[in-house]
C-alpha cells in the first residue's frame, strides 16, 4: 500500500507545487512508482512545473466522474519513468471535489504507487479539506517570513481535525520544509533561520531549500532542478527525498559564502 | 553584526521583531483555533440562564498557559431594576 504525502502551506505563493514536483521526480529517480496529484483544482500548474502540460488529455475531476479510466488519465514521465502525473480539473466550481470520491480515487492510488504526493491548494477552505482529508504524512511549507508563518503554523493547528487518520486514533505525521532561505540575511540578523522558524511552529524540520535562482530557470523550462546536479536546492531536494524514504541523511551547510571582499564589505557595511 | 557596527551600537535586528511579534500573535490565535464551539457554546449558555434569570450578553475569554487551558465565562444579567 502506498503512502499517500500532502504537501500544503496556508500562504499561497510559497513553493508548495514547486516542492510537490522536485520530491516526485526525486522519488521516482530513487526507484519508486510515484504519481503527483495537482489539487488545487481551477488553478492548474503542477503541469508546468513538471513539463508535462503538453501531454494533458483527462484530468483528476474526469476520474472521479467516471468519464475516463484511471490509467487514461494518468501522465508518466518519460524522463523519470516511475513518475505518473494527475493534472488538477480547470473547473470554475470550487465545490467539484466530494469527499467519497476523493476517498476513492486515493484508494486507487494507493493500490497501485508507492508514493502519492498531493499538491494541495493555499487557503484553508474545502480545497484544502479534501487534500489532507486521507494523508499519511504531511509537509509544511514556509518561507522564513511572518505571513508565511502565521499561516503554516494555523494549518498545522487543523490538520488534524481534517484528517481520517486523526479520526482513527493515529496522527499525521508532520514534518516541516523551510523554503527560500537567504543565509547571508540570516547572518546578519534580517532574517528567521530555520531554527527560529522550527521553534514557533513546533514541528521537526525534513529539510532546508535555500533561495536559488536557479529554481526560478528550471521552473522557465519545466525541468525540476532535482535532477541538476550542480544546484544548491537541487542537493536540498534530493536529501529531503532521501529523508522521506527513511534515510539519515546530513543536513546541508546553509552558510553565507565569504571571501576576502565579503569580509571586507561586512566591516563597512 | 560588522565591527562598526559593534562599536557603535545598531538597531534591533529585523528577524528578532519578528520571533518576537508571531510569538505573541500566535499564542492568541492558537488558544482560539483550540475552542472552535465557542459561538455555539455562548448562545447555550445563555439560554440556561434565561431559563433562571434576565441576562444581557456573555462574554467568554480563553487563557492557554503551559499546562492548563482557561476558559473564563463572564455572564452580564444586566442593570438591576429591583431593591
Amino acid at each position: 500500500m502506498g503512502i499517500v504525502i500532502t504537501v500544503t502551506s496556508g500562504k499561497g505563493g510559497v513553493g508548495k507545487s514547486t516542492t510537490t514536483a522536485n520530491i516526485a521526480v526525486g522519488l521516482a529517480n530513487e526507484g519508486n512508482r510515484v504519481v503527483a496529484v495537482d489539487f488545487d483544482i481551477g488553478l492548474r500548474n503542477l503541469d508546468m512545473i513538471l513539463g508535462l502540460e503538453n501531454r494533458i488529455v483527462y484530468d483528476v475531476i474526469d476520474v472521479m466522474e467516471g468519464k475516463c479510466n484511471l490509467s487514461q488519465a494518468l501522465i508518466n514521465d518519460k524522463k523519470s519513468k516511475g513518475l505518473f502525473f494527475l493534472p488538477a480539473s480547470q473547473t470554475n466550481d470550487k465545490d467539484v471535489l466530494e469527499r467519497e470520491k476523493v476517498k476513492n480515487l486515493i484508494e486507487s492510488l494507493k493500490a497501485d504507487f508507492d508514493y502519492i504526493l498531493v499538491d494541495s491548494p493555499a487557503g484553508i477552505e474545502s480545497g484544502f479539506e479534501h487534500s489532507i482529508a486521507f494523508s499519511d504524512r504531511a509537509l509544511i511549507i514556509s518561507t522564513p517570513d511572518v505571513s508565511a508563518v502565521r499561516d503554516a503554523d494555523r494549518v498545522i493547528g487543523i490538520i488534524d481535525a481534517k484528517s481520517e487518520k486523526a479520526k482513527r486514533g493515529e496522527e499525521v505525521q508532520k514534518h516541516v520544509i523551510v523554503n527560500r532561505i537567504k543565509p547571508d540575511m540570516v547572518e546578519r540578523g534580517d532574517m528567521l533561520s530555520i531554527d527560529d522558524v522550527l521553534g514557533i511552529l513546533a514541528l521537526p524540520l525534513i529539510g532546508a531549500v535555500p533561495d536559488d535562482e536557479g529554481v526560478v530557470s528550471s521552473t522557465n523550462t519545466g525541468e525540476p532542478i532535482v535532477r541538476n546536479d550542480k544546484a544548491l536546492s537541487g542537493e536540498a531536494y534530493r536529501r529531503i527525498t532521501k529523508r522521506i524514504m527513511g534515510e539519515d541523511v546530513d543536513y546541508m551547510d546553509l552558510k553565507a559564502k565569504k571571501g576576502f571582499a565579503a569580509m571586507f564589505k561586512g566591516l563597512f557595511k | 553584526m560588522s565591527l562598526i557596527e559593534k562599536f557603535f551600537g545598531k538597531k534591533k535586528a529585523s528577524a528578532e521583531s519578528a520571533k518576537d511579534r508571531l510569538k505573541i500573535m500566535l499564542a492568541h490565535e492558537r488558544a482560539e483555533n483550540s475552542f472552535p464551539f465557542m459561538d455555539d457554546l455562548r448562545k447555550d449558555l445563555i439560554e440556561v440562564i434565561k431559563k433562571y434569570t434576565e441576562v444581557e450578553d456573555i462574554h467568554i475569554t480563553t487563557e492557554k498557559n503551559k499546562d492548563i487551558d482557561l476558559l473564563e465565562v463572564e455572564i452580564v444579567l444586566g442593570k438591576s431594576t429591583k431593591h
